[in-house]
């Protein structure tokens, strides 16, 4: 059987070396967020060019890279033109063409589309030089994803797949473990628990069966790192699932997804299938005597099942509400039995830990927190996508230097991090490395890494009412404390967005922000606060303004602003606005072509800014909305 | 109870001898010490810890529910400070999210969540948002049960007896977060249930969410 | 249908979210029919079932419409304008969000997040994702899609404009 794998895994090899060597290759991105750009469109294209003009290329659908913003992404590599594997970006169908007649027929390599050059690190990391931010990451998770085709088991043997499970079932559990502490390898799910330790704590117990289960309910809203990993890379995940069975004796194991992510549970069944046609899961695993296999359960969504009690629950079949600990999970967890949970990016890591050596991983980061953070990086910033730097990183290398910064020059006002569970940390704390310890003692937390970036139009206040809103939808309900306080926290919020509150609000605002972050019986309500707390700590002027001014300073509380046609700025020829207006709320003065917002017909959807022509920006938000009346008065006399 | 599976803890100074694994609650109660509760349920297990009102704080542990949290050697428990500060908070916010009704409720007198407010010294608070629930539809299609989910403060007991007693309960709770509560399969009548009609539910029930007809 | 579905899961209470999916899948939603039979083949009370189902965002106990829209309310779909979104297709379909158009062709949810969020903000309608949508691109969304306002609301707007 082992013989078997290394057979299996050199003519993997073999093929992938004629494919990188020798053949011509478009490798084109399909994950979920490539598809929302039209990746299918330019896949299909390519084909049907390819076909028609006899060209004998490989389609390679990838995953994720991690440049969404560029999306669809393609990397054309043509060994004969002697040129590196190239990358471009924002390759729509409009552009196929081009590329085929250009590229794949001729010498013209179309640079002008190009985003840079692939080249790969001594591990086999692809790397984009050209790319500044290439120079900050440093890619463990991210390793294969956007370069194999996670369909296709034989591009993640060719690049030393399951070889390092091989050696791990040799291992005994307990050299593991030691290799994961060396490592000082914390979960990735958010609260940073040692590895090791829970592994090890489960270990001990004599219970069996002992389960497993992969947490890949990333219900955090702007969170979407798991999903890529799955999409991209499944077998890297599933191998470390393996690992860990080994070492903690577990017999079944669970990755628990959500039913939102139809394309990972397509893409992990595939993959799935494939670890077992190999023998990496199921009976007498590669001759070790390991049995073990996996079981994939899609959520229903459900925000609060990502915690673990609750994830065991709705396993079981249960409603998920958290149910307090001790017992923990590793003693009393799936069914009564020893249960160990960790993250995605947790398993994937231990793979690469295995492979690697727990003392180079070590190395990467800050002494507290090792290794490296993937962050899905979106809202108000250029490059959004996902990223990967060692710990310790500070946020402002994050989002400036990694994610380019903050479009159309506008200014930035916070990020958040760690979901609705975390924080929104200010300008001031941009210079704060990133790792588990700093992040908690600045109000946020590292949570699953969701980095979601505000500008000066995000109002902080209806983030917050936003974070809250949400919980409450999404908490379970089961304790009086998380159940009341957080929605009375949100009642009160939602009356400061519409100028309804009062200065005492804010104290009792606090005050409840406070008891619910001690008294609740799990993670879930009592981080309820951190939005409300953080924003309430570096942005009480805000909060200010909307209850002693009715005023909302970023212009985005809708019962607080109103929409104004600047009558010097309007283009009158021009009858945008007045032809996509929802509600007909703008009229157009007879005499003067002029055009007025009929304020009681105005929905404030914000159409009319929209189209209004950059050359006029005719149309501007005021606040108070009483403003606009005096500016009424100003024009008309 | 053997000496080996006894510990000592210490509550508001007092020290206590507990048995390994109990609940603060129990122990605390045993040795004359008041936590208010109301979900708690010496019975069960897991315990419901669904009320928050027997909240205490334990020294580097923080605040804890006492139902839940089982006692360990050398804990220090203190019951008021920040403990009762959020306990307070807890039954202010039930009262509020409760329809108050009293002069007509067929529990008066007799009303537990009444009781434990009062010994708590809590009144209905007036310096928080309406929380404006929806008013559901009395329930009294069953001939001995009268079920009233406006009166439901979703501590639970109810159906921890009911699962006890029947195995197959006629309601659950549905839902989740503020919009959890208690209801039978699609909302129908209790009559249309596997009910017994056996008042189990309307023993534990501190409230006059669950009655008997003859009660009312 | 909803039988021999049925007895392709075994009998755990394991299988319950599975069987909830599978019978919304090929049923649309879950009726009250389906669920009890849910519970009889796994011989727990239909009031637990009805629990269970209750707590997911996924499980509709109505049917949905023939075009079924939903609107993600995902932070970065927040922060980009999301709840604006969701507002035109409110205006537009004349439902709320949860609701489905009198002629049950056009139902509307919310979603927490898709995890889409580098094209927020989005809508998924019928499985498809929309990106980067504006209020403005909702209404053309729709009419390519075939969406006619009723009649009543026609007439009503040609009246409010001459």
């Amino acid at each position: 059987m082992q013989g078997h794998l290394n057979d299996l895994q050199q003519r993997a090899q073999k093929k992938w070396e004629q494919l990188e060597g020798e053949a011509l290759t478009v490798r084109i991105g399909t994950p979920t967020c490539g598809r929302a750009a039209g990746a299918l469109d330019t896949l299909q294209d390519f084909r049907e060019r390819i076909e028609k003009e006899g060209v004998e290329a490989h389609i390679i659908e990838v995953g994720c890279m991690g440049l969404c913003f560029a999306e669809p992404l393609v990397i054309i590599h043509k060994p004969k033109s002697g040129l590196p594997p190239i990358l471009y970006g924002f390759i729509t169908q409009q552009h196929v063409q081009r590329l085929v007649e250009g590229f794949l027929l001729g010498d013209d390599p179309c640079l002008e589309l190009a985003l840079g050059t692939v080249e790969f690190k001594e591990d086999g990391t692809p790397y984009i030089p050209e790319l500044a931010r290439f120079e900050i990451e440093e890619r463990l998770v991210l390793r294969n994803c956007g370069y194999i085709d996670p369909l296709d088991i034989g591009h993640y043997l060719a690049r030393g797949g399951y070889l390092t499970l091989q050696r791990a079932l040799q291992m005994e559990p307990d050299a593991i473990i030691l290799e994961i502490e060396r490592a000082k390898l914390r979960g990735r799910g958010g609260a940073g628990f040692s590895t090791a330790r829970k592994w090890r704590g489960c270990r001990e117990i004599e219970a069996r069966p002992k389960y497993l289960i992969c947490n890949a309910d990333e219900g955090d809203p702007g969170a979407f790192m798991d999903r890529v990993v799955l999409e991209s890379d499944p077998h890297s995940v599933i191998e470390g699932m393996v690992i860990a069975a080994h070492v903690i004796g577990a017999s079944q194991g669970f990755v628990y997804t959500r039913a939102e992510y139809p394309l990972v549970i397509e893409r992990l069944k595939v993959a799935l299938s494939q670890a077992r046609e190999i023998g990496a899961l199921g009976e007498n695993i590669f001759d070790s005597g390991l049995s073990f296999d996996i079981e994939l359960v899609a959520g229903a969504g459900a925000f609060v099942c990502g915690e673990s009690t609750a994830m065991i629950y709705s396993i079981e079949g249960k409603r998920p509400m958290p149910r307090v600990r001790p017992p923990r999970s590793v003693e009393r967890g799936l069914w009564q039995k020893p249960t160990v949970v960790n993250n995605v990016k947790t398993f994937a890591l231990v793979q690469r830990i295995m492979e690697q050596g727990g003392e180079r991983f070590s190395r990467i980061g800050t002494v507290g927190s090792t290794g490296t953070a993937v962050f899905a990086l979106a809202g108000r910033v250029q490059q959004i996508g996902l990223v990967e730097v060692p710990m310790g990183t500070s946020l402002r290398k994050v989002i400036f230097d990694v994610g380019g910064g903050i479009p159309e020059g506008r200014r930035f006002k916070a990020v958040q991090i760690g979901g609705p569970a975390g924080g929104c940390l200010p300008e001031s704390s941009l210079d704060l490395p990133v790792d588990y310890d700093s992040l908690r003692q600045a109000g946020a937390i590292m949570g699953s890494g969701g980095m979601i970036c505000l500008d000066e139009n995000n109002c902080m206040v209806e983030t917050a009412r936003y974070f809250l809103d949400f919980l409450c939808r999404e908490s379970c309900g089961k304790c009086s404390m998380g159940r009341l306080v957080t929605k009375q926290m949100l009642l009160i919020l939602e009356d400061i967005v519409k100028g309804q509150g009062t200065e005492a609000d804010l104290d009792l605002l606090a005050a409840l922000a406070h008891d619910v972050a001690e008294g609740t019986i799990c993670n879930l309500c009592s981080s309820a606060a951190n939005p409300t707390l953080t924003t309430l700590r570096y942005f009480r002027a805000e909060y200010e303004a909307h209850v002693k001014e009715k005023r909302c300073p970023a212009l985005i509380c809708r019962e607080l602003i109103t929409y104004y046609i600047v009558p010097e700025q309007c283009e009158r020829g021009c009858d945008h606005c007045v032809l996509t207006c929802p509600t007909e709320a703008i009229t157009t003065d007879e005499r003067t072509r002029r055009k007025r917002i009929l304020q009681d017909k105005c929905v404030k959807c914000g159409t009319c800014l929209d189209v209004c022509p950059p050359e006029y920006r005719a149309v501007i938000k005021v606040s108070p909305p009483e403003k606009v009346k005096e500016l009424e008065k100003a024009a008309g006399g | 109870m053997a000496k080996e599976h006894s510990v000592d803890i210490i509550i508001d100074g007092k020290q206590v001898r507990a048995e390994a694994g109990e609940k603060i609650l129990w122990a605390a109660l045993s040795a004359g010490i008041e936590i208010p509760h109301l979900c708690a349920i010496e019975e069960a297990d897991p315990p419901l810890g669904t009320c928050s009102l027997c909240l205490v704080e334990v020294e580097g542990r923080g605040v804890v529910a006492s139902c839940v949290e089982p006692v360990s050697e050398g804990m220090v428990v203190h019951t008021r400070g920040r403990g009762s500060a959020l306990r307070r908070r807890a039954m202010e916010l039930l009262l509020a999210d409760h329809p108050m009704t009293c002069k007509e409720c067929p529990k008066k007198g007799k009303c537990e969540f009444l009781k434990v407010a009062r010994a708590m010294k809590v009144k209905r608070p007036t310096h928080y948002r309406p929380f404006a629930r929806v008013e559901l539809p009395v329930d009294t299609s069953h001939p001995r049960i009268i079920f009233d989910p406006n009166q439901c403060i979703r501590c639970g007991r109810c159906l921890w007896v009911c699962k006890e007693r029947l195995g197959e309960v006629p309601f659950d709770f549905i839902n989740k977060g503020y919009e959890m509560c208690i209801s039978t399969f699609m909302s129908r009548p209790l009559a249309e249930t596997s009910c017994t009609g056996c008042g189990a539910c309307v023993e534990v029930c501190p409230v006059a969410a669950l009655c008997l007809k003859e009660q009312a | 249908m909803t039988g021999e579905l049925l007895d392709s899961y075994p009998a755990q209470r394991h299988s319950l979210l599975r069987i909830l999916q599978a019978v919304q899948q090929t049923e649309g939603h879950l009726s009250e029919e389906a669920l009890a039979a849910v519970a009889r083949h796994l011989k727990i009370s239909a009031a637990e079932v009805y629990g269970v189902a209750t707590f997911y965002n996924q499980f509709r106990f109505i049917p949905y419409g023939k075009h079924h829209v939903v609107a993600c309310l995902g932070t970065a779909c927040h922060a980009m304008g999301g709840q604006l979104i969701l507002d035109a297709f409110e205006r537009e379909l004349d439902v709320k969000a949860g609701g489905i158009t009198g002629d049950h062709e056009w139902s509307l949810d919310r979603v927490g997040c898709i995890g889409c969020c580098t094209k927020a903000p989005v809508v998924v309608i019928n499985d498809v994702i929309h990106a980067r949508m504006t209020p403005f691109k909702v209404e053309e969304v729709l009419a390519v899609l075939g969406f006619k306002k009723s009649k009543k609301e026609e007439n009503a707007g040609a009246g409010a404009s001459q």
